[in-house]
């Protein structure tokens, strides 16, 4: 069965698990974009900040979906919302204080579980929503091949590389894990079809990481995040860290919440 | 700026590319249909093959449509060059180029115009047949 609108009575459920994975996209890409003019190599340089780009585009394409059933414009989805009706993971909003390492960790472990997350909603029964999907896991595949082959140059660069490497992947384990923090009425979307199950998607996630990592030669110790874990950027608590990102992020949209750009 | 950027440490130290950093220069190409030639898009440097063609398909392969990227390490290309070498022929061979062909079809257009040519044309195939 295909739909073309969300069942009235999922829209909160979808909105949420929606939003989830579109404020993701929109820190991690407003993040990464503070390294354009700063990355190691020009083309890396390059190449990061089109990512970046691509990243704050998926974001875009998502608030527009959600646009059309929630009455608010994808800008004021994006922009407006106070910080607690954020639905980020705390690691798309850790700030990297530029080390190059830090933000490629950052990178690697949204985007493995990302591409996850994306075939879920390829499997989706809502015709808009699968076609974007199957659009941008395209896409993601590009971002996934990217920082598997930083993990893997930096962890089998020289000592320096692979000890700094290291220290970040260890230091972004934990935090990456709220990533599957599940939201609210996800399970709903699950049997109604909208998003696909996919009960191993913590192993996988970590298989992917293993494999990697393998090949750098450092290691990832990632652990399933406890169902008893308090609530956290899916419901909207956010990390210290987050109202400066935020403000920063929305500043100029703030200046004229009713603008027209 | 970004306030975030304001917090970048003043030295870059850190940022500064090594002298060992090694970069290759490759060339890059681009097909923008099937069926079209590979034509050649720009250069860049890249620490080795798996970057390079993942830079060339990020820089040159997705601002336009194209279904092919090809990068070439720079050192492959074999090179003539008319500083040095010799490539167009120094006599005149103007007779070999393939000029005013464009024109052909109107200088035809214009004799088949004349009703004479016609007569002579059917003259021509009664005395052969």
């Amino acid at each position: 069965m295909s739909l073309t609108t969300p069942p009235p009575a999922l829209i909160p459920a979808l909105t949420e698990f929606l939003l989830a994975l579109a404020d993701d996209k929109f820190f991690l890409g407003h993040l990464d974009s503070d390294w354009t003019g700063l990355a190691p190599l020009l083309e890396e340089d390059i190449a990061f900040s089109s990512l970046s780009q691509d990243e704050i585009g998926h974001a875009s394409a998502i608030y527009q979906l959600i646009a059309t059933w929630d009455g608010r414009s994808a800008d004021r989805i994006a922009f407006g919302r106070a910080p607690g009706e954020y639905r980020c993971a705390s690691i798309t909003t850790i700030e990297d204080d530029f080390d190059w390492a830090t933000a490629i960790a950052r990178r690697w472990f949204c985007d493995h579980f990302d591409a996850l997350r994306l075939e879920r909603l390829r499997g989706s029964s809502l015709a808009p929503l699968k076609a974007l999907a199957t659009r941008m896991a395209a896409e993601e595949r590009v971002h996934t091949e990217h920082s598997d082959a930083w993990i893997v140059r930096l962890g089998k660069g020289n000592a320096d590389s692979r000890a700094r490497l290291q220290a970040a992947v260890d230091r972004l384990c934990v935090p990456a894990t709220d990533l599957f923090e599940p939201t609210a009425g996800a399970e709903q979307l699950e049997a109604a079809g909208l998003i696909s199950a996919e009960p191993r998607l913590f192993e996988r996630w970590k298989e992917s990481l293993e494999r990697v990592a393998a090949a750098g030669g450092i290691s990832v110790r990632v652990l399933p995040r406890a169902a008893s874990a308090p609530p956290a950027g899916r419901a909207g608590r956010h990390q210290p860290g987050f109202a400066a990102v935020h403000a920063e992020l929305s500043e100029v949209f703030q200046l004229e919440p009713d603008g027209a750009w | 700026m970004s306030k975030i950027r304001q917090q970048f440490p003043e030295s870059g130290g850190d940022f500064a590319v090594p002298a060992h950093a090694d970069l290759r220069a490759y060339e890059v190409f681009v097909r923008t249909e099937r069926g079209k030639p590979q034509v050649h898009a720009g250069t860049l440097e890249a620490p080795d093959d798996e970057l390079a063609l993942q830079y060339g398909r990020e820089h040159y392969g997705r601002d336009q449509p194209c279904v092919e990227v090809w990068v070439v390490r720079r050192e492959s290309i074999l090179t003539a060059d008319s500083d040095r070498d010799v490539i167009f022929r120094l006599s005149d061979q103007s007779y070999r180029q393939a000029k005013g062909y464009s024109d052909v079809r109107r200088k035809w257009e214009k004799v088949r115009a004349a009703k004479a040519v016609d007569d002579y044309q059917r003259e021509d195939l009664k005395e052969a047949f």
